[in-house]
């Protein structure tokens, strides 16, 4: 058995904490103050975290230039509630080389992490996603189908799953051929092709079941998957809209 | 510490100047009150007028005191050359340094989405209409290399090219006088791709 003095050391360890060299990406800074930033960093391990970096605005401060968007990290932290300080900041590896539209997409990414994970709350799993769909926007290739597939982690990850594999009216599989009207919050009911307009987003059985295997590749899915990706975001964040999307030239978003 | 009121709202608003805490808004307060309270008013007067007076140059947005700064006005530069950046700082020290002979657009900041910062915060709708005028042939883009920077750079140089106007971006890199070990990753990587053949 823990003595009392012993259990409220413990207590003072666990509510103050101290991250060594954790892996993570900036998803936001912005001035704090004369010549500290304030950073949004999304860790491997511990989510989202605010933290402030101080200093790291002089020349001659370790964080120079380190703390931007899109560069994988190794970020040591200390502190408790909120705002964690930011002790130390390591690059495991070469910075991506990220330019033009890229940067549009990685500020999208970016925003809708920030608008829609708890800080604090770790996502190991769209970490990964994120880090991948990052190495692969820089290659500019499928750069649609990357997004989607981002955009579908996220949902499944913050709670918001997509269905795709059945009507959720009858409990059927879904069919390639059948079309379907897709109820945000429930999810897709198959429709005549002739009925009238829904009260949901249209999208083909094909489409359903591409954005579920990962493998969206004609122009109508692709589509269709940003139709039903757009709704479904638009529906989690409420009123306030995304600015990235305001800047995307290619309509990818 | 006196119990003044009035001396701590002095010391209070001397914040809002940039590095100054608590104890140098002290300083400076007690200051201007005990051995130079001519210079205290003087200062006084400069700030209220300054607020007053000084706007934005409606051609390329910098501070200025007149409807168009003395930079778009002088009729010995080059109105077709617009070099863009973000701050009127930045102005001043390309006016310095570069021998620059075109004008300026400043942006008063960079594209920041997540700072709710998007192409008419920056004033990019009036830089379109600049374009579409028929008098501009080249935009240098001389935002900061932030990721920021460039996207914001990437953006308007879109905006040039949609209208056959020619965009170049300014070099970054290497600081002359840095050693290649100390610079960080990213700026070395933006050195290599800007390099030029000797
Ligand atoms: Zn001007």
């Amino acid at each position: 058995m823990m003595s009392g003095p012993c259990t409220a050391l413990v207590t003072a360890m666990i509510s103050s904490h101290k991250v060594n060299l954790e892996l993570a990406y900036i998803l936001h800074s912005r001035p704090y103050r004369d010549t500290s930033l304030l950073v949004d960093i999304f860790s491997r391990t511990h989510g989202r975290i605010g933290a402030v970096a101080k200093g790291a605005k002089q020349a001659k401060s370790k964080f120079n230039g380190l703390l931007q968007p899109f560069g994988l990290l190794m970020l040591s932290w200390s502190g408790k509630g909120d705002l964690m300080t930011l002790t130390d900041a390591e690059q495991p590896q070469a910075a991506l080389d990220i330019n033009g539209s890229q940067l549009i997409s990685g500020f999208y990414l970016n925003e809708l992490l920030t608008r829609l994970l708890q800080r604090h709350d770790p996502h190991q799993i769209l970490f990964d996603i994120y880090h991948e769909t990052l190495c692969i926007l820089v290659k500019d290739e499928h750069l649609e189908a990357v997004l989607r597939r981002f955009e579908f982690y996220l949902l499944q990850e913050t709670g918001y799953g997509l269905v795709l594999d059945h009507d959720v009216e009858t409990g059927e599989a879904i069919q390639t051929e059948a079309c379907y009207c897709y109820y945000i919050e429930r999810g897709p009911v198959k429709i005549d092709k002739t009925s009238d307009q829904q009260q949901g987003v249209l999208i083909n059985g094909q489409t359903l079941l591409a954005i579920k295997d990962g493998s969206l590749v004609e122009a109508l899915h692709l589509k269709q998957a940003k139709q039903l990706m757009r709704a479904v975001i638009a529906h989690q964040l409420g009123d306030k809209p995304l600015r990235s999307r305001e800047l995307a030239m290619q309509k990818v978003l | 510490m006196t119990g003044s009121s009035l001396i701590n709202r002095l010391i209070e608003s001397l914040r809002c100047l940039p590095s100054v805490g608590p104890k140098s808004a002290q300083r400076m307060a007690y200051h201007l009150l005990e051995h130079n309270r001519q210079g205290a008013s003087q200062l006084a007067h400069d700030l209220l007028e300054a607020i007053e007076q000084i706007g934005n140059c409606e051609q390329c947005r910098t501070l200025s005191e007149k409807t168009v700064c003395d930079i778009c006005n002088n009729r010995g530069r080059d109105q077709s050359v617009i070099c863009v950046v973000e701050s009127p700082a930045d102005v001043q020290v390309i006016e310095q340094v570069a021998g620059y002979r075109g004008v300026y657009f400043v942006l008063m900041g960079h594209l920041s989405p997540l700072d709710g910062v998007g192409p008419i915060e920056l004033g990019l709708d009036i830089l379109a209409k600049k374009l579409d005028a028929g008098i501009i042939t080249e935009l240098i883009l001389a935002t900061n290399p932030t990721v920021e920077g460039e996207a914001t750079a990437y953006y308007i140089a879109e905006m040039a090219s949609t209208r056959g106007i020619k965009a170049t971006r300014i070099a970054h890199g290497v600081p002359i006088g840095g050693e290649l070990e100390y610079v960080n990753s990213t700026t070395l990587s933006h050195a290599f791709n800007g390099r030029v053949e000797l």
